[in-house]
């Protein structure tokens, strides 16, 4: 069977890939593309360490087809901090070692920044729920929770 | 040794042992710039995927390979009769441990591909290569497996009873071991003399481990050299190296190069060598080309070790005055189909090391057989016997506090080893060397606001809810550490290199690490890098497992850090012309005593690589290639005091607070070991009320997926409140007593005691773990009808 070709935006920048018609977009992202900060920890939308944001929705790319990705835009953890700096989530990990083993962080960065895009203001238990897509085995969560409600305040406080 | 902690200068102090300094590797993985095994990628690669045994038991008769091989993109199929012909070795458990008749353990070698039997659902018996992952997967189904089936047995207890079906010829019983410590008779008179029995049968449920990073390896062979290289997560790839080396392989040890980048989560499960390695190196022998192969979550939760399963009856004597007078603990530990390196030590020796706890304890008998079944063989996880041992020590005297009607802080307090009493002897051979456990759980009690409970528990009736409190003290035997390098490397750019082989798998050893050598040496933090992960730059390595890396390597940096001082001093004297006596090392700086002439390590490790005419008897160099001999156990401890809410119409349990306060030692980087405790908490979370490995009767895992396997959510925990009070242990030179199980061993016993507690107006004495909101609905109604 012949590959696809494919036409979509990847992090802002317009980006051509070919793919089998059965290939993941995680699957594009990690073998094709070289993109490997998203990871498969489960293959079946468990775990969320593959975490993406198709046109600002979050999904799980390990579920979807790199085919449905033609004419949209994808986000990734790549594209999460500008050049040197980190995003302001990523920072507040760092400072907060809100992350060890590392694996889900990439995942739960890309959730969390999707999160604080559409709540800006979340409670806890929001916080919690929404982040109950992305297993870490690591954490117990307690600091990544935190980190996320001070990301919250901190952009709040820099809007105002 | 120099004093670790004589350098106060507060330029030293901001990134010195005690600081709450960030980790050095976070930028990287932040951005998604981990280098995890599945993302290391060779030229020329070939993927591999294993076949599996469908059965849990049967005979192995034949694997018929024709149609998978002629599939798309395949490129060699291995079953088990290419690994003997290769010749091959087995893996093995060289453990010393002795049974009660002074036998060694009944072990039986474990070869990486099944050839007459099949012992469990996952038992690898071939890999097949292919040009892609896909074409491999789509192989590996149409190799056909010739197996009659056996009967199977899933459980420890049902494994080692007459007429159980026997998974080795030679193994009588399916017994790996019977294991027994104490004197059976005195503990026998302690008991019928005793004022109060309290006895529980507990069960210490089979975990799945779930690190979240799925198993993979890449090997690769080199024909020139006939060296191997194996990129692979482990917890020590100087182990990894010499297992490989020489049980399988039968080489020199250097010939086979172990490289591990990040490791996505271990907590036990990746230490040892797996069938899959061996397959991939083997076949990028006979291939000539690497061959990867990552597991899929389904296979990981077949082909992991799986974590606890264990079946205990333990009891309690007391005195009168609820003074302990004896422990017993007796019972069965599933090892699963295989021994693994450290399987037979949980259920037995490190029981009985841990059940002690921070008591006064006369006496203790532990007695208890590891036991074959068929299924996933069983490892160290997280605690390796540690929490389970507290688990069953606290359990029981919550029992007996109610049982005896005496106040369960109060007969803890009755029983507390005092710091007066240490060093203290205890029973089971440990000898504790610092402690103060009565006021860490005075501390724990007061930060709970033990005098709010029974306000908050009127307030939960009102809304229909049982509110309960648990205490969980604890205290564990970190492993002793063994032979620990520490080198010390000054680049040539300046940077200077810490080698060691404990290695980090989640646990941040980078900065703790570089705390040490920068307060010790005083050379710049951030010019202080990490090798751990690569077996040709190791002369010696212990790994990393039971609590131990800060006291190895943290021990291992520091004494290497003498030998740097003492070869400056040398060095020092001759540039100022003066003699070795004259100079003294103070704050990262050579001196001539009593004089302002100074140079700093920095500055030293600069003029040498600059070149220093230096006479024929001076070292060259500042670098060190050390080996710390030897460290004893130490003895972190704390306790935990949980309070939660259950639902009584839905069975459903919410932790509301959590409070701890642990002893662990001399602490490096706080900001990381209150990380550790929560993930030990979370993960005891786990296992107290929601994760269970569970096996049909044919031995099918019937959790084998997410869906089926509970793994702690961010929705199903809470936040802590965590503290520490600290007295340093004696017996290492930072003082450190180690943090990464002490969660675990804290939250098992807090959690569940809490839960009885409040299911205990009702008539409940005992619910075992996992506490699903089935289990606690099926105790609440059952209690209602009694």
């Amino acid at each position: 069977m012949a590959k696809m070709h494919i036409t979509t935006t990847i992090n802002g920048e317009p980006t051509e890939f070919l793919c089998e018609p059965y290939e993941t977009m995680l699957d594009v992202l990690r073998d094709n593309l070289g993109m490997t900060g998203s990871k498969e920890g489960c293959g079946s939308g468990d775990c969320g360490a593959c975490s993406v944001t198709l046109d600002d929705r979050l999904v799980c790319s390990c579920l979807m087809l790199a085919a449905e990705a033609e004419g949209h835009e994808i986000r990734t953890i790549e594209g999460m901090s500008e050049g040197e700096a980190l995003h302001p989530l990523q920072q507040k990990f760092l400072e907060t070692a809100a992350l060890q083993c590392g694996i889900c962080t990439p995942g739960v960065l890309v959730a969390a920044d999707a999160l604080l895009k559409k709540n800006p203001n979340p409670s806890e238990t929001e916080v919690r729920y929404w982040l109950a897509g992305n297993l870490c085995r690591c954490t117990g969560y307690d600091k990544i929770v935190r980190a996320v409600l001070e990301t919250a305040a901190d952009l709040r406080g820099a809007a105002e | 040794m120099d004093s670790v902690v004589e350098d106060n200068q507060l330029g030293m102090m901001k990134y010195g042992i005690g600081q709450p300094v960030t980790r050095s590797e976070d930028p990287k993985l932040l951005r998604g710039e981990g280098n995890y095994t599945d993302d290391v990628n060779l030229d020329g690669q070939a993927y591999g995927v294993m076949v599996r045994s469908p059965y849990a038991h049967g005979t192995l008769n034949g694997i018929d390979t024709a149609e998978a091989s002629t599939a798309p993109g395949v490129i060699a199929i291995l079953t088990g009769a290419d690994l003997d012909a290769a010749g091959l070795g087995t893996m093995k458990c060289g453990l010393p441990l002795k049974g009660r008749d002074g036998s060694p353990i009944n072990y039986v070698p474990r070869p990486a591909l099944a050839t007459d039997k099949v012992r469990y659902v996952g038992d690898p018996v071939a890999i097949v290569i292919a040009e892609t992952a896909t074409q491999a997967r789509d192989a590996a189904e149409l190799v056909e497996l010739d197996i009659d089936p056996l009967p199977a047995v899933t459980d420890a207890r049902a494994a080692a009873e007459a007429g159980a079906p026997q998974l080795y010829d030679s193994v009588s019983g399916n017994t790996a071991i019977d294991f027994q410590y104490g004197d059976t008779a005195k503990v026998d008179t302690a008991f019928k003399e005793a004022s109060h029995q309290t006895r529980l049968n507990i069960r210490n449920n089979r975990i799945v481990v779930s690190a979240m990073e799925p198993r993979s390896a890449v090997g690769s062979f080199d024909a020139a050299s006939e060296g191997y290289t194996l990129n692979v997560g482990c917890q020590g790839v100087f182990g990894m190296m010499n297992t490989l080396a020489k049980q399988v392989f039968n080489i020199e040890p250097e010939k086979m190069h172990v490289v591990t980048g990040n490791v996505g989560g271990s907590f036990g499960m990746k230490a040892g060598a797996y069938p899959e390695y061996i397959c991939v190196l083997h076949a990028a022998k006979v291939l000539g080309r690497p061959v990867k192969w990552t597991d899929d979550r389904s296979g990981s939760f077949l082909s992991d070790c799986h974590g606890r399963d264990h079946d205990m009856t333990a009891e309690l004597a007391l005195d009168a005055d609820g003074k302990f007078t004896a422990l017993r603990i007796t019972g069965y530990g599933n090892v699963g189909a295989f021994l693994t390196a450290v399987s037979p030590m949980m259920p037995t020796m490190n029981t009985l090391k841990n059940a002690n706890s921070v008591y006064r304890l006369p006496l203790i008998e532990v007695a208890s057989k590891a036991v074959f079944t068929n299924t996933t063989p069983v490892t160290a996880y997280r605690g390796a016997g540690r929490p389970e041992a507290n688990y069953y020590m606290e359990r029981l005297i919550e029992t007996a506090a109610r049982e005896m009607g005496i106040d369960a802080i109060e007969l803890r307090r009755r029983n507390q080893i005092l710091p007066s009493e240490i060093p203290y002897a205890a029973a089971n051979g440990m000898n504790y060397d610092s402690g103060d456990f009565p006021t860490i759980m005075q501390k724990a009690v007061e930060a709970s606001d033990w005098d709010g409970f029974a306000a908050r528990k009127a307030e939960s009736e009102k809304r229909g809810k049982l509110r309960g409190r648990g205490v969980g003290c604890y205290l564990e035997v970190t492993a002793p550490v063994q032979e620990e390098m520490g080198g010390i490397r000054f680049e040539e750019n300046g940077d200077v290199t810490i080698i060691t082989g404990t290695l980090d798998y989640g646990q941040g050893h980078w900065t703790p690490f570089a705390q040490v050598l920068h307060q010790k040496l005083g050379v710049p933090f951030e010019r202080i890098r990490l090798i751990q992960g690569d077996s040709a730059e190791l002369i010696a390595g212990g790994g990393t497992g039971g609590s131990k890396s800060i006291m190895a390597s943290g021990a291992a940096i520091l004494e290497a850090s003498d030998i740097v001082i003492d070869k400056g001093k040398k060095i020092a004297a001759h540039v100022f012309e003066t003699a070795v006596e004259d100079i003294v090392f103070e704050g990262g700086a050579f001196q001539v005593a009593g004089t302002d002439r100074t140079v700093t390590v920095t500055e030293l490790a600069e003029q040498l690589r600059g070149g220093l005419d230096l006479p024929e008897d001076l070292p060259r160099d500042l670098s060190v290639k050390h080996i710390f001999d030897a460290a004893p156990s130490a003895f972190p401890n704390g306790c935990h005091v949980c309070e939660l809410e259950v639902d009584p119409d839905t069975g459903v349990v919410e932790i509301d607070r959590y409070n701890m306060v642990n002893d662990f030692g001399t602490v490096v980087n706080p900001l990381l070991v209150e990380g550790q405790a929560h993930g030990g908490i979370v993960q005891g979370l786990g296992q107290a009320l929601m994760e269970n490995a569970v096996y049909d009767s044919e031995g099918q895992l019937q959790t084998g997926s997410y869906m089926d396997y509970a793994v702690p959510r961010a929705s199903d925990v809470p936040s802590f409140t965590f503290a520490t009070h600290a007295v340093p242990a004696t017996t290492n030179p930072l003082g450190a007593k180690g943090c990464g199980e002490a969660g675990c061993a804290g939250s098992l016993p807090s959690i569940m005691n809490a839960l009885v507690d409040a299911l205990a107006p009702l008539g409940v004495k005992h619910i075992d773990m996992p506490a699903t909101p089935e289990k606690v609905w099926a105790a609440i109604q059952s209690a209602k009808a009694a």
